[in-house]
């Protein structure tokens, strides 16, 4: 029986196992234990795997965000405090700069003379001169012995400063001095030129009154500064000449726009120039019969009239005429003067010359009535005289050297042979000029 | 005397023939304030300067003053000059702009 229950053991065993080794993977749904226990371990591991893969993974997502942000940070912050430290040192500097531009304005303010402007110009000169001979006083031909009139030379010294104040847009004061040296007397000459208040009334018109230079003597108000005039000595009869050279009065003056031209005018009232009736050396009376503008007191109570136009017809062109009339005889007498004076200005700058043309000319005439003097009777006290002067000055060449050099020719005159003077003169100039700038020059003549 | 003046204007004659003459050009080439008639309205502040001023004396360069001292010296020239009220606002608004 045993040895049946076994073999039905066996049989039953081999059935059973039978089917498990001969079972073919046809069907999932069965593994044995030992698959299953690995496949669980396998699974645990991997299990386990993927949760430390995730946790790696989580931390390296992590991690690079964090570190690039704080670098952005970091360099923004660093940045930032660039830009501030750069911000800082530019306040700094701007605040400096502008305590030096306060200072500057405080300074300029300071030194500004206020709304009314001063200015001190003026002019000087050096000067030598020689002469062969007949340098003296002048004389009647007829005279002996004849004083001897010897050749000269000697050095001089001018100056000129000009005062320029201005009040106001419309209200100026100028006043100049003269200091010359005499060559007769070592103290030094001092003159009042000009002392002079302008009031600009209007477009049209400028009154004045004071100290003023002769409006009617073209050359004496426009011409005779020593860095205008162009030679070292001036014409004979209108400077020291003829006219006085300033007067004490009132004028008004001004310019007026005629179409394509323009009109100029002054008219004065002034103290008269006083007669010479006796000589300051009898032995050369040759002064009696001028005029004495240097009576400031206005010894004989006569006024002096006169005035001077002037007209542009072109821009290069004046044509100017002057005159002054006045009273001029001693108390009692009725002996008056008419003194006259025409001048042309001509002054063009020309391509063809490569330079300018400067053109000067003026005449005077002077009469005074008829006087008995006492030691001379009465003559014919009328005078002349003029002159005529063309410069040229070749501004327009490449040359520094050249453009210069300006030559120079004057012809000048004075006929006053029927006064006591009893003398015509004639004299020609001829100079050449170097002009160091606009306003200086060296002269020669 | 007549004989002398009929000289001298002789004179005066002979040189304004010279001075013409040899300044004789086309007005084109001439200098620019001297192109043009001689009206305030027509022309500008340089001409005006150039061509006023070089009737006197040389032409002085508008940085030779501050513009304050310009103010004084064009109304000083003003009154000795007799410029026009236009000449005198012309050249100096020029003087001005220059420097």
């Amino acid at each position: 029986m045993r040895h049946l229950f076994g073999a039905w053991a066996a049989i039953a065993a081999v059935i059973l196992i039978g089917p498990v080794f001969g079972q073919e993977p046809t069907t999932n749904n069965f593994v044995s234990r030992q698959d299953y226990e690995k496949l669980k371990a396998d699974h645990d591991k991997l299990q386990q795997e993927m949760n430390v893969l995730k946790a790696q993974m989580q931390e390296l997502l992590k991690k690079p965000a964090a570190a690039a942000g704080d670098t952005t940070k970091k360099q923004t912050e660093e940045l930032e405090k660039k830009v501030a430290d750069q911000q800082a040192g530019n306040d700094e500097a701007i605040s400096e700069l502008e305590k030096q531009v306060k200072t500057v304005k405080q300074m300029a303010k300071d030194s500004f003379p206020g709304t009314t402007k001063m200015m001190l110009a003026g002019y000087g000169s050096a000067t030598f001169m020689a002469t062969s001979k007949g340098y003296g006083p002048s004389q009647p031909p007829e005279e002996t012995p004849a004083t001897p009139r010897n050749g000269a030379s000697s050095f001089n010294a001018t100056f000129n400063p000009i005062f320029l104040w201005k009040l106001s847009d419309r209200l100026l004061f100028e006043g100049e001095l003269e200091l010359e040296l005499q060559s007769d007397d070592p103290t030094t000459s001092t003159a009042l030129e000009m002392a002079q208040i302008s009031y600009v009334l209007n477009d049209y018109m400028t009154i004045g009154a004071g100290k003023f230079l002769n409006p009617s003597d073209y050359f004496v108000e426009r011409q005779h500064m020593a860095w205008v005039n162009k030679t070292p000595d001036k014409p004979l009869a209108v400077y020291d000449g003829l006219m006085p050279e300033s007067l004490l009065g009132a004028q008004v003056r001004g310019a007026i726009p005629v179409g394509p031209a323009k009109f100029g005018y002054a008219f004065f009232v002034a103290n008269a120039p006083t007669l010479r009736t006796t000589a300051d050396d009898p032995a050369h009376p040759v002064d009696v019969g001028t005029l004495n503008s240097e009576d400031f007191g206005n010894s004989l109570n006569h006024i002096a009239t006169g005035g001077r136009v002037g007209v542009f017809p072109l821009p290069e062109l004046e044509l100017g005429y002057g005159f002054e009339v006045a009273g001029v005889g001693p108390p009692g007498s009725d002996v008056g003067a008419l003194l006259q004076s025409a001048d042309l200005t001509y002054v063009r700058a020309s391509e063809l010359l490569r330079g300018t043309v400067n053109l000067h000319a003026q005449w005077v005439w002077s009469h005074i009535d008829r006087f008995e003097y006492d030691t001379l009777g009465a003559f014919n006290n009328n005078r002349q005289g003029g002159y005529a002067q063309i410069a040229y000055r070749p501004d327009k060449v490449e040359n520094e050297i050249v453009r210069n050099i300006e030559p120079v020719l004057r012809y000048d005159v004075l006929d006053q042979v029927k006064t006591p003077i009893g003398f015509d003169e004639r004299r020609w100039t001829l100079g050449l000029n170097y002009w160091i700038n606009p306003s200086t020059v060296v002269k020669a003549a | 005397m007549k004989r002398s003046f009929n000289s001298f204007l002789l004179s005066i004659a002979a040189f304004s023939l010279l001075a013409c003459g040899c300044a004789s050009t086309k007005q084109t080439s001439g200098t620019p304030a001297q192109a043009q008639a001689p009206t305030g309205k027509e022309q500008t502040g340089a001409q005006l300067w150039a061509q006023t001023c070089m009737h006197c004396h040389n032409v002085r360069s508008p940085s030779a003053y501050s513009d304050a001292q310009w103010d004084t010296v064009m109304l000083h020239m003003r009154v000795r000059a007799t410029l026009t009220a236009q000449e005198h606002k012309a050249i100096l608004a020029f003087l001005k702009s220059a420097h």
